[in-house]
C-alpha cells in the first residue's frame, strides 16, 4: 500500500512538472514573439457568426482595409499594424473571452470594440483593469459614454454617435419639418433597440401633438412581421420608427409591408441600413420618403470618402455601409494617435487619444471629458429613389448629473 | 377591431401552413422510428441553402432549384439514414437523441464551412401580389399553401391506401410482428426517414423567398417549433400535426399582434407545457400509442 501511494505521488509530481514546463515554454514563446515582432496589434472582437454577423463582417472589413492602407504607406512608427480578430458572436460573454485572450495571449496594444452596446459595456471593466485603451466604433447606447472618461472608465473612448441625439433629431425632423403626428415603433430586442425606445419616450413630451400608437420589439431572427404590421395599419400610423441591427429586417419587413398595402402609405424612419442603395433598389415604393440619421453616407462628397468607397468595392466586391466606414475611420484615428504618441506604451496612447484632433471625412474629431467624440451626423431622406442629404449637425450628449458604473 | 381580428386569423392560417409543411416530416419519423429527430430543422436549412446555391452559383431560375435541392437533400437523407437512423431502430431513446444531436452539429457546421456564417439574401421566388377574399399575399405563400394541402392529401392517401403506407403503420405499431409477417423494417425506416427529410427540405425551399434571408443556424428555431407542434398534435399523427400547426399559427399572430412580437416564440412552448400536463398524447390523438 505504501509503495503504491509513493508511486502515485511521484507520477502526480511528474505530471505537474510537465504541465508547468509546457506552460512556461508557451508563455515564453509568446513573450519572445511579442518582443521581437515589429507589429502594432489592434484587438477586434466582432460577431463573425450569429444574427449580427453581416454587420460584424462590415466592421471587420472596414478595419482590414485601413490596416492595408496604413501598412502600404509604411505603417506607424516604422511598424506594421495588425488587426487581431476574434468571433464574439454578438454575445457579451464571448466578447469578454475574446478580449481576455487578446490581452493575455496576443498582447494587443489597444482595442477597437465592440459592435453591440451590450458587448462594449461588458468590455469596459476588462480594459479598465488591463489599462488598455478601447475605442468603441459602433455601439450606440449612451450609457457607455456616461460611464467613460470622467464617468469612471478612463480607458474607454467612443467614436460613434449616441442613440439619444439620433432619436431627437429624427423626431424633430419628422414632426416639425414633415408634419407627421401618428407613429408606431418597431425596435430590435437588444440594448440598441431598447435604448432607442427609452430615448424616444424621453423626448416625446417635447412634441405634445405627436402620439405613439405602440412600442414593439422583435428578435433579430424574426421573419414574420405581418401581425404587428396589421396592428400598425389598424392604428392608422403615419410613420414606423424602425431600429434594427441588420439590413435583412428591412428586406423582410418591406416585402410584408407591400403585402399588407402599407407601401407608400406609411413612412419609415430610424436606423438599420434603411437608406442603403440595395434596400432602396429592392423596395423603392416602400422606402420612398424614408428618413435615416447616420454618421456617414455612401455618396458623401469628400475625396478620402470617395477613395474609401472605391477601395472597399475593389477589395470586397460590394459597397461599404456606415459600420465599415466607422471602423475604417477609427482604425486610421488610432493609427494617428499612436503616431502622435511616438510610443506603444498604453499610457502614452491614452494621452494621445485625449489630445487628438483628427481630420475625418466628416470634419475634425476630438474627444470630450467623457471620451466621447463630437460626431457630425447626416440626415438622409429618400427622394425619387435616391438618398438625399437634408442636413448635417454636430452632436453633444445630454450627460446626467450623476454617472453610474 | 373586427377587421384586425380577421386579419390576424388570416395571418395565422398563412403562417400555420408553413409550420405544417415543416413539421409533418418530424411526426412521421417519430411515428415509425420512435426517434425524435433533433436535426430536423437542419434538413429545412439544407433545402434552403441547396436552392440558394443553385440560384447564386449556377444562375439557374428558382423553379429549377426546387427539384435540384430535393435531389441533393435526398442524397443527404440516404447517407444519414444508412449510417445513423437505421441502426437506431430498437436502440434506447437516449441513443437516438445523442445521434440526431450529432447530425445537427455536423450539418450546421458543414454548411457554415461551405458558405460562411453570414446571412445570405435569397433572390428567388414568386413575389407578385395576389388578393384573395380581401387578403393580400405574395404568390409564394399561395404556392406554399397549395403544395402543403396537396402533400397532406397525398400522405393521407399513401398511409391509408398503399402497401408502403400500411407497412409504415405496422412498423409504428409493433416491430416484432412486422418481422414475423415479413415486413422489411430497414426499408420502411429508410423510406420514412427520407420522406421526412425531403418534406423538411421542401419546406425550406418554399419558405426561403418568404423569409428572404437564410443562414446556417436558421434550422434551430424550426426544430423546436416543429417539436412543439408535433407533440401538441400527437406524435406520429399527421392530421393532428396539420391542425396543431394552424392552431399555433393563429395563437402566435394574436399574441404578436396584441401583446408583442417579442412574446411570439413563447407561444409554442407554453402550449406544449399545457398539453403535456393535460393531454400528453396530443390534442388530436384519441389515446396514447406508445
Amino acid at each position: 500500500m505504501r509503495k503504491f501511494l509513493i508511486k502515485i505521488i511521484i507520477r502526480l509530481i511528474v505530471l505537474v512538472l510537465i504541465f508547468s514546463l509546457a506552460s512556461y515554454i508557451h508563455v515564453g514563446m509568446n513573450k519572445a514573439e511579442a518582443q521581437t515582432e515589429d507589429i502594432i496589434r489592434v484587438g477586434l472582437p466582432v460577431p463573425e457568426t450569429g444574427g449580427a454577423s453581416r454587420w460584424g463582417t462590415f466592421c471587420l472589413r472596414g478595419a482590414l482595409l485601413a490596416e492595408q492602407q496604413i501598412n502600404n504607406t509604411g505603417g506607424v512608427l516604422g511598424k506594421k499594424i495588425k488587426i487581431i480578430k476574434s468571433d464574439s458572436q454578438g454575445i457579451p460573454d464571448e466578447a469578454v473571452s475574446a478580449a481576455q485572450r487578446m490581452i493575455h495571449r496576443d498582447k494587443v496594444h489597444l482595442f477597437i470594440a465592440a459592435m453591440n452596446s451590450s458587448e462594449t459595456k461588458a468590455l469596459q471593466p476588462i480594459v479598465e483593469e488591463a489599462k488598455i485603451p478601447m475605442v468603441a466604433a459602433a455601439s450606440s447606447d449612451p450609457e457607455i459614454t456616461y460611464r467613460a472618461g470622467v464617468g469612471g472608465f478612463k480607458w474607454t473612448f467612443r467614436n460613434y454617435p449616441t442613440e439619444e441625439i439620433r432619436t431627437l433629431v429624427l423626431l424633430e425632423y419628422t414632426i416639425k419639418e414633415k408634419g407627421f403626428s401618428k407613429f408606431s415603433m418597431l425596435a430590435v430586442d437588444n440594448d440598441f433597440g431598447r435604448s432607442a425606445v427609452t430615448f424616444t419616450q424621453k423626448y416625446l413630451p417635447r412634441f405634445p401633438n405627436a402620439r405613439f400608437a405602440s412600442f414593439n420589439f422583435f428578435s433579430l431572427k424574426e421573419v414574420d412581421f405581418r401581425p404587428v404590421l396589421s396592428k400598425i395599419k389598424a392604428a392608422g400610423s403615419e410613420v414606423i420608427c424602425l431600429y434594427t441591427n441588420t439590413t435583412e429586417t428591412m428586406q423582410v419587413m418591406g416585402r410584408q409591408m407591400r403585402e399588407l398595402g402599407l407601401a407608400g402609405k406609411v413612412r419609415i424612419m430610424g436606423l438599420g441600413d434603411i437608406t442603403h442603395p440595395e434596400n432602396i433598389k429592392a423596395l423603392q415604393e416602400v422606402l420612398e420618403g424614408a428618413i435615416e440619421v447616420t454618421l456617414w453616407q455612401l455618396q458623401w462628397d469628400h475625396p478620402r470618402s470617395r477613395q474609401f468607397v472605391e477601395d472597399y468595392n475593389k477589395m470586397f466586391s460590394e459597397a461599404p455601409n456606415v459600420l465599415a466606414y466607422s471602423y475604417w475611420e477609427t482604425t486610421h484615428l488610432v493609427a494617428q494617435a499612436i503616431k502622435n504618441a511616438k510610443s506603444l506604451k498604453n499610457e502614452d496612447i491614452y494621452k494621445a487619444l485625449k489630445a487628438i484632433k483628427y481630420e475625418s471625412v466628416m470634419g475634425t474629431i476630438y474627444f470630450d471629458d467623457h471620451n466621447q467624440s463630437n460626431m457630425p451626423m447626416v440626415l438622409l431622406e429618400v427622394v425619387n429613389g435616391k438618398p438625399v442629404i437634408k442636413g448635417t449637425f454636430w452632436s453633444r450628449p445630454d450627460y446626467p448629473t450623476k454617472t453610474k458604473q | 377591431m373586427n377587421d384586425l381580428i380577421i386579419q390576424q386569423i388570416a395571418n395565422g392560417i398563412i403562417i400555420g401552413f408553413a409550420y405544417a409543411m415543416a413539421s409533418v416530416g418530424l411526426t412521421m419519423i417519430f411515428g415509425v422510428l420512435r426517434a425524435i429527430n433533433f436535426a430536423h430543422g437542419e434538413y429545412f436549412m439544407c433545402g434552403a441553402f441547396a436552392s440558394w446555391a443553385v440560384i447564386h452559383y449556377f444562375q439557374l431560375p428558382y423553379i429549377i432549384s426546387i427539384p435540384v435541392s430535393i435531389i441533393i437533400s435526398a442524397g443527404i437523407a440516404v447517407i444519414i439514414s444508412r449510417i445513423v437512423m437505421e441502426p437506431l431502430v430498437d436502440a434506447p431513446f437516449s441513443t437516438a437523441v445523442l445521434a440526431t444531436l450529432g447530425v445537427y452539429l455536423i450539418l450546421q457546421n458543414t454548411t457554415r464551412l461551405l458558405f460562411g456564417g453570414t446571412y445570405k439574401f435569397f433572390s428567388g421566388g414568386w413575389l407578385e401580389m395576389l388578393t384573395i377574399m380581401g387578403v393580400t399575399i405574395i404568390e409564394q405563400r399561395m404556392v406554399l399553401i397549395i403544395i402543403t394541402v396537396a402533400i397532406f392529401l397525398f400522405l393521407e392517401w399513401m398511409i391509408r391506401r398503399t402497401r408502403i403506407g400500411k407497412a409504415m403503420r405496422a412498423v409504428a405499431q409493433n416491430h416484432e410482428a412486422c418481422i414475423i409477417v415479413g415486413i422489411n423494417i430497414e426499408l420502411v425506416t429508410r423510406f420514412t426517414f427520407c420522406l421526412g427529410v425531403l418534406l423538411a427540405a421542401l419546406a425550406g425551399v418554399l419558405m426561403s423567398p418568404i423569409i428572404v434571408t437564410i443562414y446556417p443556424t436558421m434550422g434551430e428555431g424550426m426544430t423546436f417549433k416543429a417539436f412543439a407542434i408535433t407533440v401538441i398534435g400527437g406524435m406520429g399523427n399527421v392530421r393532428g400535426t396539420f391542425l396543431s400547426a394552424i392552431f399555433i399559427g393563429i395563437v402566435e399572430c394574436f399574441v404578436a399582434g396584441f401583446l408583442g412580437l417579442q412574446f411570439r416564440e413563447a407561444v409554442g412552448f407554453v402550449a406544449l407545457i399545457i398539453v403535456l400536463m393535460w393531454r400528453p398524447y396530443g390534442l388530436f390523438t384519441l389515446k396514447g400509442r406508445f
